[in-house]
């Protein structure tokens, strides 16, 4: 039907890998205030895109928008499209609780459960699965390890999660969403509470995740974009400027604001 | 230079002469406390034996104990504190979680604080219109039904103002996992908040064990044993206001003596909620 080879061979690898999420014309509104204004992008499979701009410029509403995270408060709601391999999640039909196990979400500051190490993993798990206490004993210490926390804690597991160093915590966190086996894990500037170690640490865990999961990361810190993401959006007052590849938005944005943006000249 | 030292000086004083106030202030509330136990403690102590713990309260002329006001205390408390505690917690989560942004909230928080400082004799006189006239007599349930009304608002009040305090991160973190949203309450922000909670219970326990205005219209008085819920029930402050003002030595010394064990619960239950709150603040 469409047999243009010549074209698909330029078109950008953002294009030609399989769309996990789609946004479609996306509006977004805080009470009367309109946050996001006709956002359309998609977002590769098994890949790291960053979403980067200055604050206010909705990239952090945007990321809210993948688990419907905002319908916890009342005077926030999103029209358009967003669709998690070809459905709609914004569909009022979408059951939340389900769309959230496979949207996984870790938040800027560290937020590990009043709990134990231990269950503050298994309490997700335990949400949507019937599993015996040795299956759940795997599954902690196989989460523990993918989020390189399992050395440090392997020790104290009973211990309460509150007790770890803020390092830790975050990996924690990461821990607890990689064990209930999400598709896409949302992360909103998860390093920016942390100290340059625990960052580097963070990092090198997002690096190793992209493997299996759909990454999105919003970060204030543009080197930090630079290094973990494969495509990156900047973002400004609620608009998608551009949209590309990591290397291209920061060697040769096609957009003057990007350009100002990225050379510290405004944000 | 001479302007601003005599500046500096008149500020000191300015500064002492408030810091004296204050200080005379504290100690006069603090001497009103002071010699409260004090008096307490004298006048009580002499009278405490095994037999207040044993015996009945006496006919005049007579010795005895307390056994059966303290018990008929005990059991009207922990009826209300059953009663109360389920209604606090429930109103309160709702206010909290559920309604933090209705307008039914507004106006439930308006109303439990005029609850909170009404008059516990008017809590009494509501009770004894609402059960005691229809059931013809005064009950031990009565009782335990007017302290729980002065349980609700007090557990409604610290158990919305310490799940306020739980950070919304904390629950968007629940929401995130795919928790449901009262397994968000139930595991995160109940945990988080507990020893909150516990501590505005403890509180109220605290409150309603020395009312005596609501118990005088509701369970009366027994001066004998009873465990009849259905029958008047003797408790602690009704029998303390009862034996102070009579002329007989017995019953004063009994008075006293009961006085200084409501104090001492009080200040036991006061201090325990302490720690548990210094706790939390610790972590």
């Amino acid at each position: 039907m469409k047999p243009m080879l010549s074209t698909e061979l330029n078109t950008p690898e953002v294009a030609v890998d399989k769309a996990k999420i789609e946004v479609k014309n996306l509006n977004f509104y805080y009470g009367q205030s309109k946050a996001l204004k006709d956002i359309s992008l998609s977002l590769p499979e098994r890949s790291v895109t960053a979403f980067i701009g200055p604050s206010g410029c909705g990239k952090s509403t945007l990321l809210r928008v993948f688990n419907r995270i905002y319908e916890l408060y009342p005077k926030q709601s999103a029209d358009g499209q967003v669709l998690l391999d070809g459905q709609n999640i914004l569909d009022r039909s979408q059951d939340l609780n389900l769309l959230r196990t496979k949207i996984g979400m870790v938040f800027q500051k560290p937020t590990p459960f009043p709990m134990s190490i231990y269950e503050n993993i298994a309490f997700g798990v335990r949400l949507y699965e019937k599993i015996s206490k040795s299956e759940m004993d795997g599954r902690v210490e196989q989460a523990l390890k993918r989020a390189a926390l399992w050395t440090e804690v392997k020790d104290k597991l009973n211990a309460s999660g509150l007790s770890l160093s803020g390092g830790q915590q975050q990996r924690l966190c990461i821990a607890r969403t990689v064990a209930v086996k999400p598709e896409v894990i949302l992360l909103d500037e998860p390093a920016s509470a942390l100290d340059p170690l625990s960052t580097a640490k963070i990092e090198e865990l997002i690096d190793e995740l992209q493997a299996d999961y759909t990454i999105v990361i919003v970060t204030h810190n543009m080197q930090q974009a630079a290094r973990v993401s494969r495509q990156t959006a900047f973002m400004y007052l609620g608009e998608l400027v551009e949209f590309d590849k990591t290397e291209k938005i920061f060697t040769s944005p096609r957009e003057k604001r990007t350009q100002d943006y990225i050379t510290g000249r405004f944000g | 230079m001479s302007t601003a030292a005599s500046l500096h000086q008149s500020r000191k004083r300015k500064n002492g002469v408030m810091m004296t106030l204050c200080v005379v202030a504290a100690g006069i509330g603090l001497a009103w406390l002071a010699l409260i136990l004090g008096a307490l403690l004298y006048k009580g102590l002499s009278g405490v034996s095994l037999a207040v713990f044993t015996e009945m309260t006496p006919p005049p002329g007579d010795a005895g104990g307390l056994l059966n006001a303290i018990y008929g205390s005990v059991v009207m408390t922990i009826i209300a504190v059953i009663v109360g505690t389920p209604i606090g917690v429930l109103a309160g989560t709702y206010m909290a979680e559920y309604g933090r942004f209705s307008k039914l909230t507004t106006i439930v928080r308006f109303i439990n604080d005029i609850l909170l400082s009404a008059p516990s004799i008017i809590i009494g006189l509501f009770v004894y219109e609402l059960m005691v006239r229809p059931m013809g007599h005064f009950s031990a349930i009565a009782g335990a039904v007017a302290l729980a009304i002065l349980v609700i608002p007090v557990v409604v009040r610290t158990t919305e103002d310490m799940l306020n305090l739980v950070p919304n991160a904390l629950r968007e973190a629940g929401t995130a996992i795919g928790a449901p949203r009262w397994v968000v309450i139930k595991s995160v922000a109940y945990r988080a908040a507990l020893s909150g909670i516990v501590t505005g219970i403890l509180l109220a326990i605290a409150r309603i064990s020395g009312e005596t205005a609501p118990l005088l219209f509701t369970a009366l008085n027994n001066q004998f044993w009873s465990s009849n819920l259905n029958a008047p029930m003797a408790s602690l402050p009704v029998t303390i206001f009862q034996f102070a003002l009579s002329p007989y030595e017995e019953w004063q010394q009994l008075a006293w003596t009961g006085a200084l064990i409501i104090t001492l619960t009080v200040l036991g239950l006061s201090i325990f909620a302490r720690s548990l709150t210094g706790r939390r603040e610790d972590r």
